[in-house]
């Protein structure tokens, strides 16, 4: 499943990210940075051993969400291109479960840029990670999205 | 508020099919991905919540840490429904 608008790569992916196409993508003549963010497994989650995760999405929201987070670092940053990558499925500890690459002219707006984006990703895409231990299984703690405003006239959100 | 004599409110509503979709814990809970609901037009998400809710009570525990979504958007609990619309119910979400 992928997405290509204006140059940025959009993806949700089930086999492991080729992180090296990924900064490949973005990475052009006229910039002098990439900047990359490589989220992976780790073996322990508050105090207990992680075995593996189990990653899944609601696809078709979350690829809408990851792009709009392509157009927002657009709009707040002078960047160039922009991938942004999410392996769904069973990962093993120290996969990559997302991977986000930037390419800018010059370092500070890809630094800011991926920043933003990885801090937005984690807050607002609707992806869902299972954590398997030794003794069990539990959803992950997440982050609640910010919600749209309630109110009586009830106009349907934009 | 609706006047008496104002046929557009007083008139029968129509009934509309929307389809639901669940993630997480809460497909655990309710035991499926998808699901079809019919109700009034226009009635609130959070209605339809609580149609659920009723079914599966370990749901509307849920209820406070719960975002819901309306076609792939975040949405107000009042937001009306209508026929065909994609509704979800999403936990607090943990990926990267």
């Amino acid at each position: 499943m992928s997405e290509l608008s204006q140059n940025d790569l959009i993806l949700l992916v089930r086999e492991p990210l080729a992180h090296a196409a990924l900064v490949e993508h973005v990475r052009q003549p006229e910039d002098g940075a990439v900047v990359t963010f490589d989220g992976c497994v780790r073996n322990h989650s508050q105090g207990r051993r992680t075995l593996y995760l189990d990653y899944e999405a609601y696809d078709s929201m979350a690829l809408g969400k990851m792009r709009q987070i392509a157009k927002q670092i657009h709009e707040k940053f002078p960047i160039h291109r922009v991938a942004i990558a999410h392996r769904l499925g069973r990962l093993e500890i120290g996969e990559t479960s997302v991977f986000i690459a930037v390419s800018s002219a010059h370092r500070p707006a890809a630094f800011e840029a991926c920043r933003y984006a990885i801090d937005t990703l984690k807050r607002t895409v609707p992806i869902w990670k299972k954590e398997y231990f030794e003794d069990g299984a539990v959803w992950a703690d997440g982050e609640v999205p910010p919600a749209p405003v309630e109110t009586r006239a009830a106009k349907p959100a934009s | 508020m609706a006047a008496p004599n104002d046929s557009r409110t007083t008139a029968a509503t129509e009934t509309v099919l929307v389809k639901v979709l669940f993630f997480g814990r809460l497909k655990e809970i309710v035991g499926a991905a998808e699901d079809a609901m019919e109700l009034p037009d226009g009635s609130p998400i959070e209605a339809l919540f609580s149609r659920y809710g009723a079914r599966h009570p370990e749901l509307a525990r849920f209820r406070a840490s719960l975002v819901a979504s309306r076609n792939q958007e975040f949405a107000a609990w009042s937001t009306p429904l209508h026929a065909g619309d994609e509704v979800a119910f999403l936990p607090p979400v943990s990926g990267g």
